[in-house]
């Protein structure tokens, strides 16, 4: 066990080297000076070579890499054009809210992923309708799914509120900045209340592509694992039929779902950035969104070392905690 | 069996294709529907710029409601919401088709020589070809987009670059399980080279389950590169795309909801046609007579 994790760490720092590789010659290849954008098109050739040698780019290309990916290693990831502060600490005001979405968005992904697979692999009745869900959800892009519950929910019920985190103007601040943890902690029950009533809207959006998709591998595995002959003996030994799919079906079908809930993280990363920008979320997609109007590539940089690290994380979770969960696929 | 047989036999030539020609009409309406569906699409892409307005030019009055005039309303600056949205349409089903074609032709020669060839060969090729996997795609396509600049043709360049990987997997795969059939032994021992037994008797067989991947692939490649789209990736207005217009129009949706959701259904329309007709090829190719 300890050497299929080690050996998988191995694996996500190379992955991750390579992340920071490509970032750094994305940087390298951008058409323009960035030294000349930091001081502005009219400063002398002078105060350009001076702002060259700050930034280090009078050096080799092979020592900057070098430079670079120390740097990185630090979180250090340089000074956003805009906001002219440094791009860590952007990110460590952004991330909260990103967090909390996601990880909002997750669960009900994993639910909904849950009831569509069980619903698809069970109900004989109403299977046609499920395939309109099914096709619906994987073809509707993001920003229509959420144009289409903003105006409904918003506009024409006003049922739920649209736009940044919550309406409460005294929110606590407190220790994990997330907003419906602290006010959990703070026991401020309308901060949670409104926090969660914030959460609905871009959280819906963004958990329903995933969650098709977990139910779709979820009810074909399932399906596979209906047909294999111990379900038939615990059939035959009179097993209540919600026993069997508890016990018995579910536990073995859940490997491929796992892996797929793993990469759909991906997938909500990068759907965080137009749900946000639609929705107003201060997290950073939407810092993402205001970084591409600006052409901040520092920003954008430092944006996709962050995600790209929290995505081979994850998928490392999720690999060892399918090691965890089915002895077969640890190393003998 | 074979023993019987002359030697010199004469060998019938069956195209890798045959069996998705016949069983057409074989498939469920829903799918048949949606395959008339896309060709529909890609003939409104061919030939509808010939029958709409210039899409980029004031055609009536700031947010007209749809009309027998202008079918699908006119948004801020009065340009003809149809006409951006066939040409939308154009852009984004080309696009697509773009992008599946490079990944195919990149990941195909990657997955085809680390498959023949093996070795160490085949070692880096994959362990490059891993390392891309494991790393979100669209989040890497954002960050290319924007270091080339914002335009049409970066982002499915950037597109392209990350979603090779996928295709190299899927033939190296087959072409590993093909290596060792009889038939390649065959081509192998008669001394032809390495290049012609690549095309000739390990790429055919390789193909149907590219193609199959490729088109219920393409809906992902829509919704991708609308995405992109929308957050301001794609070439700068007034040029017509689809992601862009449900953005520039998002601050309309109360008064004018057709302004963003018009284009915004257009991609959904063409995703899910791309979807259910990628299922019927799928179904096409696996009915075999």
């Amino acid at each position: 066990m300890i050497r299929l994790i080690f050996s998988r760490l191995v694996g996500a720092l190379g992955v991750l080297l390579a992340l920071i590789t490509i970032v750094f010659l994305l940087r390298a290849i951008v058409p323009g000076d960035p030294a000349k954008a930091a001081v502005g098109a009219n400063a002398g050739q002078d105060v350009v070579n001076r702002e060259r040698h700050v930034l280090g780019l009078d050096k080799p290309l092979l020592q900057q890499y070098v430079t670079y990916v120390a740097d990185a290693a630090r979180l250090d990831f340089g000074q956003s054009a805009r906001s002219g502060r440094p791009v860590r600490d952007d990110l460590a005001d952004f991330v909260p809210a990103t967090g909390e979405l996601t990880i909002f968005a997750l669960l009900l992904a994993m639910a909904g992923g849950l009831l569509l697979g069980l619903l698809g692999a069970t109900a004989a009745r109403g299977s046609g309708l499920l395939r309109l869900v099914l096709v619906i959800g994987a073809a509707a892009p993001s920003f229509l799914l959420s144009l289409a519950l903003i105006y409904v929910f918003y506009y024409k019920l006003s049922w739920l509120p649209v736009g940044g985190l919550s309406s409460v103007n005294n929110a606590p601040n407190g220790p994990t900045h997330l907003l419906v943890i602290d006010g959990l902690l703070a026991g401020r029950l309308d901060v949670v209340q409104d926090a969660l009533a914030h959460l609905v809207l871009p959280g819906l959006s963004l958990a329903f592509v995933p969650a098709v998709a977990i139910g779709r591998v979820l009810r074909s595995s399932l399906l596979d694992v209906y047909r294999t002959d111990y379900i038939r003996t615990a059939e035959a030994k009179g097993l209540h039929p919600l026993a069997i799919l508890l016990r018995h079906a579910l536990r073995n079908a859940l490997s491929a779902p796992l892996t797929i809930t793993g990469l759909q993280v991906g997938l909500l990363l990068s759907g965080v950035v137009i749900v946000e920008t639609i929705f107003s979320w201060p997290g950073i997609g939407l810092y993402t969104d205001q970084s591409i109007q600006f052409g901040d590539l520092t920003a954008i940089a430092g944006v996709t070392l962050v995600v790209g690290t929290a995505f081979v994380l994850v998928n490392l979770l999720v690999d060892i905690a399918q090691a965890l969960a089915d002895p077969r696929i640890r190393p003998s | 069996m074979a023993v019987t047989e002359p030697f010199n036999a004469p060998i019938e030539r069956r195209s890798v294709l045959l069996p998705a020609r016949s069983s057409f009409r074989a498939l469920p309406r829903s799918e048949r529907f949606s395959l008339i569906l896309l060709a529909g699409l890609l003939v409104i892409a061919l030939v509808g710029p010939f029958l709409v307005v210039d899409p980029t030019i004031a055609a009536g009055q700031p947010f007209e409601s749809p009309s027998w005039h202008h079918l699908f309303g006119t948004d801020d600056i009065g340009q003809d919401i149809l006409a951006r949205v066939v040409y939308g349409l154009r852009a984004s089903w080309f696009s697509a088709l773009g992008v599946i074609a490079s990944g195919i032709v990149i990941g195909g020669v990657i997955g085809l020589v680390a498959g023949t060839r093996g070795g160490w060969i085949d070692a880096v090729l994959m362990r490059f070809t891993d390392t891309f996997l494991s790393l979100p795609g669209p989040v890497l396509a954002i960050a290319v987009v924007a270091a080339l600049g914002p335009s049409l043709f970066h982002t499915t360049v950037a597109v392209a670059v990350v979603w090779w990987p996928w295709y190299a997997r899927l033939v190296r795969g087959e072409v590993r399980a093909l290596a060792v059939r009889p038939h390649v032994d065959a081509a192998r021992l008669s001394g032809i080279s390495t290049g012609r037994l690549m095309l000739r008797h390990l790429l055919p067989g390789a193909l149907p389950p590219v193609i199959i991947t490729a088109s219920l692939d393409i809906q992902n490649l829509v919704l991708t590169l609308a995405g992109l789209s929308f957050l301001g990736l794609g070439s700068p207005p007034p040029s017509p795309e689809l992601g862009a217009m449900t953005a520039r129009g998002l601050e309309y949706l109360v008064g004018d909801p057709w302004v963003p959701l018009v284009p915004a259904i257009g991609v959904f329309i063409l995703a899910a046609a791309a979807n259910l007709a990628g299922d019927g090829i799928r179904d096409l190719f696996e009915q075999r007579p």
